[in-house]
């Protein structure tokens, strides 16, 4: 896992992207646009530490987006326990654009337990909870 | 005709929605001390706001990004999260100002004392976050903080001397020559909290958030500028009018300003109960309308930065954590004013603070309205972007002098 790639292409629409720019921070939208995340940092395929880079071996892509306690790590440095990182699978990414867009629910990932837990035990018990604002 | 009434509408809203009780106090206080030599602070403010408010429902309008998802996005996770926590605690505690003003407001009106009326206040304002429409809420406090305008007939019933007035008006920054070198200090240090109480940056979180709950398109765009270049204007000239009325009355008697009593004083004087009555309306409605707005930026705030699902639009149970952050914030803030702090010190400060983290917000909304990926070919123009970088400087000298002038002054004192 790299903290900050440049320059990752896109094999669908043949676009160069700035992930630093145009990935981090971005607002990630579920199919209904449902607010999920930020992304909070990517995850790229592995590449092999303190060895060098044999000439002509495969650029490394993103393989999904992350979110947990990263926010921490990427201002104070280090590293999270990876058990703790909440992963988006890079192939339910649908659109880049100002906002990313996925093509599953939101309500179906992981990442978003702490949103499910609250609305279930404490918002949704509260009378009016399940009801639209009149 | 129904698109008239709707202008009609959302300009009467925003008269009534401009004034907060930053406005009412801050001009109170200053029209005591300065008479209307500080007026010229209040146009600035206004042109100000107008440009912010503006550029940030644009940007709203067209990317239908709010203004913290952007902050998050050009900022990055240091500078952002620093932007987060100051823009958080200084909306914070206009929350609690708003919140204490609507006790005080009922305590003039009820004589029942504040601290009873504040759980009260602060319960009917989580009411409506969880249950009323967001249209409905602006509309109804928008038009009843009409009544405001009793500010500007009470003026004109006390036949103040308008020669003296438009003087003070027109000659700003009147410190006599020989008057102590603390005085001129004290003149700057209210200049900003002025500025600062007409450009408070929950007001843009919540203009631009409101566009995206009220699902503005481009097409909205042009009703949304009439609405904002007509009636913050006339908001603003509701804000002189406190200031004139406190000239006229308070300031020759060299009344202070510490409670929201002498805030009224004047209206009272020149229109009797009938007059008092409409002002006190008025009053609870402007900081009632202030809380929820506040409460909600303070949600608004913290989910766009964290990306969770927001907004008034939603059930509340489909935006969970949105709504939990307001309770909270609510909590906090009735906690804060449980402690016994005068709200109207409250407010003092909050004005301040404002001014103080107002570059904050301004410089990443002025960025992303030059970003042709976001706005397309809705870029700021290029007397937008003039008066945008005028105020770049302004809000920057503003913002850096605050402080050095609240040691200075011992806060105005």
């Amino acid at each position: 896992m790299m903290r900050r790639t440049k320059q990752q292409r896109m094999p669908t629409r043949r676009r160069l992207i700035d992930a630093s720019l145009s990935l981090l921070d971005r607002q990630v939208l579920d199919i209904d646009d449902v607010p999920v995340q930020v992304v909070t940092d990517i995850e790229l395929s592995e590449v092999a530490l303190d060895h060098p880079i044999p000439v002509g071996s495969p650029a490394p892509t993103v393989t999904a987006l992350l979110s947990g306690p990263v926010l921490a790590t990427r201002i104070f440095g280090g590293r999270p326990p990876t058990h703790r990182l909440h992963r988006i699978d890079w192939a339910h990414v649908a659109e880049i654009g100002i906002a990313l867009s996925l093509s599953v629910r939101g309500s179906s990932l992981d990442v978003t337990w702490v949103e499910r837990w609250l609305s279930g035990h404490v918002v949704g018990r509260i009378p009016g909870g399940h009801d639209d604002p009149e | 005709m129904k698109k008239l009434l709707g202008l009609a509408l959302g300009v009467l809203t925003a008269i009534g929605g401009f004034l907060d009780i930053g406005d009412l106090v801050t001009n109170a206080v200053v029209g005591s001390r300065f008479g209307l030599t500080l007026g010229w602070v209040v146009i600035v403010g206004v042109v100000g706001i107008c440009l912010f408010a503006q550029m940030s429902g644009r940007v709203a309008a067209v990317s239908g990004r709010a203004t913290f998802e952007i902050i998050r996005e050009r900022l990055g996770p240091r500078a952002g999260i620093a932007n987060l926590a100051a823009s958080f605690l200084i909306n914070l505690m206009t929350l609690t100002a708003e919140v204490g003003g609507v006790a005080l407001a009922l305590q003039l009106a009820s004589s029942i004392e504040p601290w009873l009326w504040m759980p009260v206040a602060a319960f009917a304002v989580w009411l409506v976050v969880w249950r009323v429409k967001f249209s409905i809420m602006e509309n109804v406090t928008g038009l009843l903080g009409l009544t405001l305008i009793v500010f500007a007939v009470s003026l004109f019933l006390l036949k103040p001397d308008w020669m003296q007035l438009a003087t003070q008006f027109l000659q700003p920054a009147t410190v006599p020559a020989d008057a102590a070198p603390q005085a001129s200090s004290t003149y700057w240090y209210y200049a900003i909290a002025l500025f600062g109480a007409a450009m408070t940056p929950y007001e843009v979180f919540f203009f631009s958030s409101g566009a995206v709950e009220e699902k503005w398109s481009i097409k909205d765009l042009g009703q949304s500028r009439l609405n904002v270049l007509i009636g913050f204007p006339l908001g603003g000239i509701l804000s002189l009018a406190i200031a004139g009325c406190a000239a006229v009355v308070l300031l020759p008697r060299q009344i202070d300003v510490t409670a929201l009593s002498q805030v009224v004083l004047p209206v009272a004087e020149a229109g009797g109960k009938l007059a008092l009555a409409f002002v006190l309306v008025g009053i609870v409605a402007a900081t009632f309308g202030a809380a929820l707005e506040t409460t909600l930026s303070s949600g608004y705030t913290l989910a766009q930065f964290f990306g969770w699902s927001w907004g008034k639009f939603r059930k509340p149970a489909q935006a969970a954590r949105f709504h939990i952050a307001m309770i909270v914030c609510l909590l906090i803030g009735l906690g804060v004013l449980a402690t016994g702090v005068d709200p109207v010190a409250v407010t003092e400060f909050s004005v301040v603070f404002s001014a103080i983290a107002l570059p904050l917000t301004y410089l990443p909304i002025l960025l992303v309205a030059n970003d042709p990926q976001y706005m397309g070919r809705y870029v700021n123009g290029r007397v937008t972007n003039a008066f945008g970088m005028l105020y770049l400087v302004i809000i920057l000298v503003a913002s850096l002098a605050a402080i050095p002038l609240m040691i200075i002054t011992g806060a105005g004192a």
